[in-house]
């Protein structure tokens, strides 16, 4: 065939190298409304579910149990099942309806009803959904915060940069597994040098990951996955009787801590019996609210090249955030992983989570070079800011950034490389050399820094481990060095735990420690001139971008 | 659930030609013929059972754990690499070190952290190698946590000859305790949007040979 | 069918009385005093009502403390009282489950690190025999007074067997 110019211009625009599959239902590749997906149904006995969405108490697999048990509001289920589910969509999207009724409505609906209530919307009355429904009035934004070498002082730096341009949460993760401690360890001082009160995890193993939050070396904890199907659930290497033991582990601790889940992740992993994403990542959030977590990560995260894949996959993408909010949880919705080599497609996906606001509209933003990116690459990342911060401002919408000064980043990232290097030389680690401190101040990335010596590095961190190396050690260290203020900030933090006020959903805290949650800030959005509106300083702050010319200037 | 050869032929082919259509042409009709006798392999590598593994006692050897379509079918990883080549490279690397491979198939699952942590638990030295279809590797430690392990390696496309050979390597340096480096970790934040969901339809198709009540075998590596 | 007005009546029905249904589950702690949303949150508007695990108050915890040694790491644990008040808190948010969790977490605060992560492990699929889970049930009652916690893996241990998540020898 004699080729079109056209055909071949378009064929080598970003979008086409992006990966497209039809649907295949008998495998549960397909977003929304599979044919194997159960119709809703709900009969209660004596205040027990014995029948739900088609199936029988007898036939039960363990999540259909822990559901019918845990998550469902029993004595309202019955009533609220008979709602035609048109009439339940609309209340989604009534401002005369507050939030709290429609939480109650959630409260009581099994995952297929759900399913077929928010398959009703559009995406634009899902974000105006989402506006309503989200937990904290208040709009947030979480960060990554890694690099290729897993190098100490870069982790450090960047994690005080990404606090200082505005995150309230910071997650970093490992190249090699056994450099988990160190990297927490980083983004531990980094954060507290560029802002106190920024909440810091490391994503890695549950075992590991809770023994880092005992030990003070993390704030909280997010990725604590849970799966859709029993079998997909067992290859997680858990159970809803494991997760919400651990779930309880961790405020027993004083930590505060979100699951994980995402639509596609079944399919991906082979076991998705045949039913939509969606149907799925509605029995994940109902898991994750009867083991009495406050949140979830959600928004197909890892997975996103499934969904992204498929016909009104970004839209189902959108709803499970939605679901999460409606059932009252705070969600942490996703945009945190590469999902599109078009910066059209990227944006318009993100939009979705930065019009209407959630607790924290990325999941991780890439506060570094993608390439730097161990969790595979971000939606957007640290070369998108200025794009974000317009963004921001064009549309008057909080986005949880704000503009900062050349000369400010680098006295933070400065700062922090030293307190590091001060902290390593205290625990007798292995040393940050004044070269590295220069390097990763100035750094875009970990192509600009030095290698380090991998091997010394990971036997280091596995002695830190054993030595018992806590949060108040780290404290101490950056006091004797007089990092005092940083010293202070790391305290508070860890005294945070003590009151368990951030336990609470959606909780966040500000720079002077006042913490922020679903419980003192609750989302009241009914219509025009309510909820969460952008105006006085923070309006004030967003505007100023550094690039925009002043009038008197000419 | 029934689910036609047809269908998956169809589906693979047809995600496999979108994936592959910018770079790499047209591909041959004869990387989506599935053999009809599924334990007889393809040309280049044959991997014949020799019986229930069992657990080994040597602690000079490095199990290979590979999934339970790997080395059947189409043979090779989401990349196009010939699955005859990688097992070549790993085995290339152990025995670099002076350490000896023995293949194993795990039937029942087809998650790599716990196919590995079944492999490992088998080896003499108690570390393994556990590798699916689709190319995806990882090194295991049989006392670990099974989602734990020494080195991962989770994106498939970026994984060529010579990492399987380090990856060999450094599971033979493992098993003989001494320090080891890290394979370099590689990171490419475009492989999701272009791959992921093309290792989802090959990973379906993989789940569907698994047998939960089947043995592990012992097996025996041929090239012809 | 059912009508519009049947439907207005249902939604109200079921707004009005999901306030906290009545199942509540009390914990083995009694703090002296109860709290209410208002006193939220408590560290800044009831610090009086906090103690650490160590009995100190939050007064007592400062980086001076730290490092004059007055302040140990045992010192920034949360006590199991604050964690019921916490759940109290969390349940006139409206918030049952998280409330349970809380309550859950207060009878977890005593027990060693370790012991809770073996706890965790062995709760992971295919890693105890019923009897092992049984156990592990009792140990938490007898030694630790964790009577909601030995509840939910003596559960544990009976979905795992009929589901057969239990350790296969």
């Amino acid at each position: 065939m004699k080729r079109s110019k056209r055909f071949q211009v378009l064929e080598q625009r970003p979008v086409n190298q992006d990966g497209f599959v039809e649907e295949w239902p008998e495998v549960g590749l397909i977003a929304m409304g599979s044919p194997n997906d159960p119709k809703p149904s709900i009969t209660v006995q004596n205040g027990k579910v014995v029948e739900m969405d088609g199936k029988k108490r007898a036939d039960f697999d363990f999540i259909d149990r822990f559901i019918a048990d845990y998550a469902l509001d029993v004595e309202k289920a019955e009533e609220v099942m008979k709602i035609p589910s048109v009439e339940l969509a609309k209340m989604l999207v009534d401002i005369n309806i507050p939030r709290s009724q429609v939480v109650s409505c959630f409260g009581a609906m099994t995952p297929a009803k759900i399913v077929e209530v928010v398959e009703h919307l559009n995406v634009v009355e899902m974000m105006m959904a989402v506006q309503k429904m989200r937990a904290r009035k208040t709009p947030s934004n979480q960060c990554h915060i890694t690099n290729v070498k897993d190098h100490p002082a870069l982790l450090a730096a960047d994690a005080a940069e990404g606090a200082w341009r505005g995150f309230d949460e910071e997650e970093t993760t490992v190249g090699v597994t056994r450099y988990a401690p160190f990297n927490a360890l980083a983004i531990l001082v980094g954060s507290q040098t560029g802002r106190g009160g920024v909440l810091t995890q490391c994503a890695v193993e549950e075992a590991t990951e809770l023994t880092l939050g005992m030990r003070g070396l993390t704030s909280y904890a997010e990725t604590v996955s849970v799966y859709g199907t029993e079998q997909v659930f067992i290859d997680g290497d858990d159970t809803p009787w494991s997760k919400a033991f651990l779930a309880s582990a961790y405020a027993s601790r004083g930590l505060k801590m979100r699951f994980t889940s995402g639509t596609g992740s079944e399919v991906l992993m082979g076991y998705a019996e045949g039913k939509s994403m969606l149907y799925l990542e509605a029995r994940c959030i109902l898991v994750t609210k009867g083991a009495g977590v406050q949140g979830l990560q959600n928004g197909s995260i890892s997975c996103i090249g499934v969904p992204g894949a498929v016909p009104s996959g970004i839209r189902a993408v959108l709803a499970e955030n939605l679901i999460t909010t409606a059932l009252d949880l705070e969600v942490a919705s996703g945009n945190d992983q590469t999902f599109s080599h078009s910066d059209i497609r990227r944006t318009a996906r993100m939009l979705m989570q930065l019009l209407p606001g959630t607790d924290f509209i990325f999941s991780g933003y890439s506060a570094v070079p993608n390439y730097d990116n161990m969790f595979a690459g971000s939606n957007f990342d640290c070369e998108d800011f200025d794009d974000f911060l317009v963004l921001q401002r064009d549309l008057k919408v909080d986005g949880g950034l704000r503009p900062v000064k050349e000369e400010d980043v680098i006295r933070v990232r400065n700062k922090a490389a030293k307190a590091l290097q001060a902290v390593f030389k205290e625990l007798g680690l292995p040393p940050i050399t004044d070269e590295e401190v220069e390097a990763v101040t100035y750094a875009h990335g970990s192509k600009d820094v030095p290698n380090r010596n991998v091997r010394e590095d990971l036997k280091a961190a596995e002695e830190m481990m054993q030595r018992g190396i806590t949060g108040l050690e780290v404290v101490k260290a950056l006091a004797k060095n007089g990092f005092i203020d940083v010293a202070e900030n790391l305290f508070q933090l860890l005294k945070q735990r003590v009151s368990g006020d951030y336990l609470h959903t959606s909780a966040i805290f500000d720079k002077n420690f006042k913490v922020l949650s679903a419980v003192n800030d609750l989302n009241d959005y009914q219509g025009p001139g309510t909820g969460y509106r952008l105006e006085g300083q923070r309006w004030e702050e967003i505007k100023k971008i550094p690039r925009a010319m002043k009038p008197d200037d000419f | 659930m029934e689910i036609s050869r047809e269908m998956i032929e169809a589906v693979v082919r047809q995600v496999i030609e979108q994936v592959y259509s910018k770079e790499k042409g047209k591909l041959s009709d004869s990387m989506y013929q599935v053999p009809n006798e599924p334990s007889v392999g393809n040309g280049q590598l044959r991997l014949l059972e020799i019986g229930k593994a069992l657990k080994g006692n040597k602690v000079d050897e490095v199990v290979i754990a590979v999934s339970p379509e790997f080395g059947l079918n189409k043979a090779q990883t989401i990349t196009g690499i010939p699955h005859g080549v990688v097992l070549k490279e790993l085995i290339a690397g152990i025995e670099e070190e002076g350490l000896k491979a023995r293949v194993i198939r795990v039937k029942r699952v087809a998650d790599l952290a716990f196919l590995a942590w079944e492999g490992a638990k088998l080896s003499g030295s108690g570390i393994s190698i556990g590798i699916l279809s689709r190319g995806t590797t990882i090194i295991h430690q049989k006392d670990l946590q099974p989602l734990n392990n020494l080195e991962l390696f989770p994106q498939a496309p970026l994984l060529d000859k010579e990492t399987y050979r380090a990856i060999g390597r450094n599971a033979a340096k493992y098993a003989k305790g001494e320090p080891t480096d890290p394979v370099p970790v590689r990171n490419d934040q475009m492989a999701r949007p272009k791959y992921q969901a093309l290792a989802a339809v090959m990973h379906n198709k993989e789940t569907q040979m698994v047998d939960k009540n089947a043995d592990t075998v012992e097996l025996q590596v041929k090239w012809a | 069918m059912i009508d519009e007005k049947r439907i207005e009546e249902l939604v109200r029905e079921a707004i009005r009385s999901l306030s906290i249904s009545g199942k509540e589950v009390k914990s083995s702690y009694n703090p002296k005093q109860n709290v209410s949303l208002e006193d939220y949150p408590l560290g800044l508007k009831k610090p009086n009502l906090i103690k650490t695990a160590t009995g100190k108050s939050l007064d007592e915890l400062s980086l001076e403390g730290v490092l004059n040694g007055q302040v140990s790491k045992d010192d920034l644990k949360i006590s199991p009282e604050t964690l019921e008040l916490q759940a109290q808190i969390a349940e006139q948010a409206g918030r049952v489950q998280v409330a349970r969790n809380f309550r859950r977490a207060a009878e977890l605060n005593v027990i060693p690190d370790e012991r809770i992560l073996q706890i965790y492990n062995a709760l992971r699929p295919y890693r105890s025999t019923k009897q092992e889970l049984l156990d592990i049930a009792s140990e938490l009652e007898t030694k630790y007074n964790a009577v909601l916690n030995a509840a939910h893996v003596r559960e544990a241990a009976e979905v795992y067997e009929s589901r057969g998540v239990l350790r296969r020898e």
